[in-house]
Formats: C-alpha cells, sequence, structure tokens
C-alpha cells in the first residue's frame, strides 16, 4: 500500500509540470502586450526593464522555468491590471468563498442524493422509484443557470415574505441557501443514479443471499452489505463532479453574485488580466490533480484490487 | 438466406438484379449460400425460411423495442425539425428591433413572446437551436476525430507509443474544463462559429480518445485479429477491417453521449457573455437575455433551458438504447 501510495505521489510531479506548461503555452499564444494598458505606446527603455523584470527577454523555456519556480514557492506573480494586487492576494480573498460554496454544495448532495437513490432501488419499479428518478432526470437535464434563476424567482422574489432569503451577495447563512441548492442539485442527482445503480447491482450479489439467508435482519443486510459495498464506486464519481462543481461554480456565482474564484475568473478574462487567469487556472489544475490523487489512493485502500492496475 | 430462393428458386438473370451484372455481389451470395446451406435446408424442411440477421438490422429491432428510447427519438428529432423548419416558414425578422413590441407576453402572434428589443422569441429561439446544434454536431465530430485517431494510434501500436499517449492524456485531465476553453478562446482572440467549436473540441477531446483506445486494445486480443493476421493482412488493413469497424458502435453510442456535454459547454460559456456576439443568438445567448429580465419575465429564460434540457434528456435516452441495441452481449437478454 505504501509503495503505490509513493508511486502514485510522485507521478503528479510530471502531471502537474506538463499542465503548467500546457497553460502556460496557451497564455504565450495570447497576442497583444500586457503592458500597453492605453492607447499610447510603451516607450522602448521602460519596455526593455519591464520585460527583464519579468523575465520576458529569455527564451520561453526558461520563463517556463522561472514560473515553475514561482508556483513551486507558493508565488503566482503580480495582478497585471490591479497594480496594488497579486494574484497570491487574489486567491487568498475568493477562493475560500469559493470552496465553502462547493463543500457546502457537496454536502447537500451526498446528504440527500445517496438516500434518495437508495429508496429508489430498494423500491425498484414502484411509483416511489419512478417519481424519484424523473426527478433526478430532470434535476440533471436542467442547466444550473435556469435552476439558479427559478431559485431567485420563487424563493427570493415571490415568496419573499415567507422567506427572506437575498437574491444575491454571500452574507450570513440566509444567503447561502439558494446557491448551495442551484449547485448541489446535479451532483445530488448524480449520487442518487448512481447509488441507485450499484444498489440494485450489489442485491443481486450472492453475499446479499447469504446474509438474508442466515436470518440478519433486513435494515442489517441494508445498512451493513449493500450500502457498504455500493459506496464504493461512488468515491470515483469525485472526478467528475469536482469537475462539474468547478464548472457550476462559475455560473452560479456569476448568478447571484458571489465573490468567488469562478466569477473573478470571468471578470479577469474579459479584463485581460492574464496573469490573474494563469494563476487560477494552474490553481484549479493542481486543485483537480491532488483530488484525482486522493482520490485514487482512497480507492486502492478501499478496493486493494485496483492497486496494481493503477501506478 | 431467407429470400423465397428455397420455394422458387429464382434465375440467374434475376439474381442479377436491375440488368446490372456485379460478379463480385453474386460470389459473395453463392459463398454465403454455401455456409448457410444446412441452416437453410433444415428451414424449407420444417416448411420455414431463416431470417436473415445483419448486425444493423438486428440493432434497429432492438432498438425499436426499447420504448423509452423511440420517444427519445421522436423527441430529439422534433426538436431537429423545430430549429430547422421554422425560421423558413415564420414571417417574422429575427433581427428587426421595434421597441414598441418589446416584451411581449406569449400570445397566437408570438408563441414564445418577444424580447426587450421588440423580436420573436419562436424565430430566435430556432435561429438559435441552429446555432447551438451547429456548433453542438461540429465540435462532436471533431472530438471524435481527434479521439479516434488518438485512440487509435494508442491503442493499436501499444507498448511505448500508448505508454506516452496515455500517460499524456492523464496530464490533460489535470485541465478543469471550463477556464481551459475560456482560455483558448482567449488566445484566438475572437469568439466566432469555428473559434467556439476548436475551444470545445480542445477541452474535451480526452474522453473519447480514452475510450477508444480501451475498445480497441480489447478488440486487439480477439482471435479474429490473430487469424487476419495469420493469413496475411497487413497492419492498417486489420486496423480499419476489423478494429475501426467494430468500434463503430461504440462510437455511435458516444456522439449522443458527447453532443449534449458539447452544447450545454458552449450554453455556459455564451451565458457568461464569453459566446457568440449579438444579433446572432444561441441557446445560451438567449437564456443570457431572460436572466437579465428575469424578475419581470421569467419565461424567457424558461424557453431556451427547456430546448437544452429537451435535447439532453433526448440523447442520453437514445445512447442508452443504442448501447443496449449495439452491443449484442445482450442480444439474448
Amino acid at each position: 500500500m505504501l509503495a503505490f501510495i509513493i508511486r502514485r505521489i510522485f507521478w503528479t510531479i510530471p502531471v502537474l509540470l506538463l499542465v503548467i506548461l500546457m497553460t502556460f503555452l496557451l497564455m504565450k499564444l495570447i497576442k497583444g502586450n500586457p503592458f500597453q494598458v492605453t492607447e499610447r505606446p510603451v516607450p522602448p527603455a521602460i519596455q526593455a526593464n519591464l520585460d527583464r523584470k519579468f523575465h520576458l527577454d529569455q527564451p520561453w523555456w526558461a520563463q517556463y522555468l522561472y514560473y515553475v519556480r514561482d508556483v513551486a514557492t507558493f508565488n503566482l506573480g503580480p495582478s497585471l491590471v490591479q497594480r496594488n494586487q497579486d494574484v497570491n492576494d487574489v486567491v487568498k480573498e475568493h477562493l475560500p468563498v469559493s470552496i465553502k460554496l462547493g463543500v457546502m454544495a457537496i454536502l447537500f448532495a451526498i446528504v440527500l442524493g445517496i438516500p434518495l437513490g437508495l429508496y429508489a432501488a430498494l423500491r425498484h419499479n414502484s411509483v416511489g422509484d419512478y417519481a424519484a428518478m424523473t426527478f433526478a432526470n430532470i434535476g440533471f437535464a436542467l442547466p444550473s443557470f435556469l435552476v439558479a434563476t427559478l431559485l431567485i424567482y420563487f424563493f427570493a422574489l415571490r415568496l419573499k415574505d415567507y422567506t427572506h432569503l437575498p437574491t444575491n451577495g454571500w452574507e450570513g447563512p440566509s444567503s447561502y441557501v439558494l446557491p448551495v441548492i442551484a449547485l448541489g442539485i446535479y451532483p445530488m442527482t448524480y449520487f442518487a443514479r448512481l447509488v441507485r445503480g450499484t444498489v440494485l447491482e450489489t442485491m443481486q450479489q450472492d453475499y446479499i443471499r447469504t446474509a438474508k439467508a442466515k436470518g440478519l435482519r433486513w435494515k442489517v443486510v441494508v445498512g451493513k452489505h449493500v450500502l457498504r459495498n455500493s459506496l464504493i464506486p461512488v468515491v470515483t464519481a469525485a472526478g467528475p463532479i469536482l469537475g462539474y462543481l468547478i464548472t457550476g461554480s462559475f455560473i452560479v456565482e456569476f448568478i447571484f453574485g458571489i465573490p468567488g474564484i469562478g466569477r473573478y475568473y470571468v471578470t479577469s478574462v474579459t479584463g485581460r488580466d492574464y496573469s490573474v487567469v494563469m494563476g487560477i487556472t494552474v490553481l484549479l489544475s493542481v486543485i483537480i490533480i491532488v483530488a484525482n490523487l486522493v482520490v485514487d489512493i482512497l480507492y486502492g485502500y478501499l478496493d486493494p484490487r485496483t492497486r496494481d492496475e493503477r501506478t | 438466406m431467407s429470400e423465397p430462393d428455397v420455394a422458387t428458386p429464382k434465375s440467374a438473370t434475376e439474381r442479377r438484379g436491375h440488368g446490372v451484372d456485379r460478379p463480385l455481389l453474386r460470389r459473395r451470395q453463392e459463398f454465403e449460400d454455401a455456409l448457410s446451406r444446412t441452416a437453410s435446408a433444415r428451414g424449407a424442411e420444417a416448411g420455414a425460411s431463416l431470417p436473415r440477421a445483419s448486425l444493423w438490422g438486428d440493432a434497429f429491432h432492438r432498438f425499436m423495442k426499447n420504448k423509452a428510447s423511440v420517444v427519445a427519438a421522436v423527441a430529439f428529432l422534433a426538436l431537429l425539425a423545430f430549429v430547422i423548419i421554422v425560421p423558413f416558414v415564420s414571417n417574422e425578422d429575427p433581427y428587426a428591433l421595434d421597441f414598441s413590441q418589446a416584451y411581449q407576453s406569449p400570445s397566437w402572434e408570438h408563441p414564445f413572446g418577444t424580447d426587450q428589443f421588440g423580436r420573436d422569441l419562436l424565430v430566435r429561439t430556432a435561429l438559435g437551436g441552429r446555432v447551438s446544434f451547429g456548433i453542438g454536431f461540429a465540435a462532436t465530430f471533431m472530438i471524435m476525430l481527434v479521439g479516434i485517431v488518438y485512440g487509435a494510434t494508442a491503442g493499436f501500436f501499444g507498448g511505448q507509443v500508448d505508454n506516452a499517449l496515455m500517460r499524456f492524456l492523464d496530464a490533460l485531465y489535470g485541465l478543469p474544463y471550463l477556464p481551459f476553453a475560456i482560455l483558448v478562446l482567449a488566445v484566438f482572440g475572437t469568439v466566432n462559429f469555428w473559434t467556439m467549436v476548436v475551444a470545445l473540441t480542445v477541452a474535451s477531446w480526452f474522453t473519447a480518445a480514452r475510450v477508444v483506445r480501451g475498445q480497441i486494445i480489447t478488440l486487439k486480443q480477439n482471435d479474429y485479429v490473430r487469424a487476419a493476421y495469420a493469413v496475411g493482412a497487413r497492419g492498417p488493413r486489420v486496423l480499419y477491417r476489423h478494429l475501426l469497424i467494430n468500434t463503430l458502435g461504440l462510437i455511435i453510442v458516444f456522439v449522443f453521449l458527447e453532443l449534449p456535454g458539447v452544447i450545454l459547454g458552449e450554453a455556459f460559456l455564451s451565458f457568461l457573455g464569453l459566446g457568440i456576439n449579438p444579433p446572432k443568438a444561441s441557446w445560451g445567448t438567449l437564456a443570457q437575455d431572460g436572466y437579465t429580465a428575469y424578475a419581470t419575465h421569467p419565461y424567457i429564460i424558461v424557453i431556451p433551458s427547456v430546448c437544452i434540457a429537451w435535447l439532453i434528456l433526448s440523447a442520453f435516452f437514445i445512447a442508452d438504447g443504442l448501447r443496449d441495441a449495439l452491443d449484442p452481449r445482450t442480444k439474448e437478454a
């Protein structure tokens, strides 16, 4: 197990370097001079000084190595548009908001999605099953911008007198409710469908029949045998769910005016603040890669058969 | 052979069909006759002709038996027909501004109402659908193309080539989807149909490559591949005739899984204001228009969003039905 973990951790290093390289090269391809803020051309002497300061007078691979060094020391460089801000400041200010939103959304999804899937599977082919799956399919298909907008329309506008929920902002728990639901609906339906499928599959297994045959109470069979074995494949959903959370948070933060990293990213792209764009892209990549690492190790722990296949 | 050749044997000229002599076809038919003679002879003795089974015919029959998939296919075609036909039959100008008609609620004249410039939303939804579908189909095609070439190369050559290509793919999986697509659009510096297609392709071809590679590797272990090599077939022929052809079913299923994802990706980008420029529209920009007016006219955002949901659900159930229909292992079930 230890060897597997060490091997897996070492493998993330070239992956990180490659991802940073891809992002770096894409940023190099973007046309335009980042220092030319106004119409006036930058004087050559100043341009030369700036180039030297940011190592732009050196070949691209040297610039890349400088950037890797900076990333490794957790320094994402200055913002090009807001002169008094580093990208680090931006991240420190906005990332915690996004993480809080994402964690709450995923908890919402787990707490409601897994019981829903379990219920649908245990009542297989009943009215309850069909109702649960219809709900899950609708939640799966509706784009998050519609869910978010309708939540605002009904619960923050029409039912304002009963719910007292704000339409936007990120101050206090009452402003968390709607964004968390809007972001959490899709993962919730994802979990519900996945758990329903795995539970139905697990119930076909011989050990479930054995457990029933030896006279275990049904609650114990479901709790100890069905649910535990059904939840292992759910761990693999972490990858797609994290990808969705990042994409979805862009939309939800935009609609609810939440000062998170996604909204700042969109503002930076339209404002051409490319060092921020690059910094956030690299940061999100690191989060994804580390999450994949954790999932692989967790899966290796839960299901020993996968240790040798995955490096 | 199921044709009435047992009961009323056809003459040689009849068999040629339409007066055109097709010797290759005839020889193949004779060959197949010889192969199935025992079976068809037995069928004739029992007074019944054996139905001839072909992969695609079988798949079609199995697909038609799955009610959910048939409904989904009809829904999908209906949506496609809607976006294609409506702009032809509508008299409304999708770009003409008329502020006296702004924000009309749905009526007989404007079934979907009008937007803030008084433009008819029925025809704009259809036109937006054309853009969304167009980008969706084009990007899906490119994703499949890149994915097949990459995945088939890795799977077919195997060994070090496979290792290197797959390690690279693993690394790409670390890139966040939406930011990566936004970055590619930033590199182009302009957003139009084709830059959008390329951005969506670059951000999402990985899974197609991985799926194709997996299938090729599985197929390579089949005896008929070894047999093909044994009778002297060369690599490219095996790759094309035996491996890629047999991936086709999987690819068709995958198209219906990829299409909604790409269309949703475009909608997200357009919704954030990073997509197609006005006055052109896609479902994403229409949703964005609706979002700005949600407090007073909430139905405007509902229309394009329901179109997207309709597409996602129908494509999903089509893919589901196709998977069952094209996978011979579930044939007996």
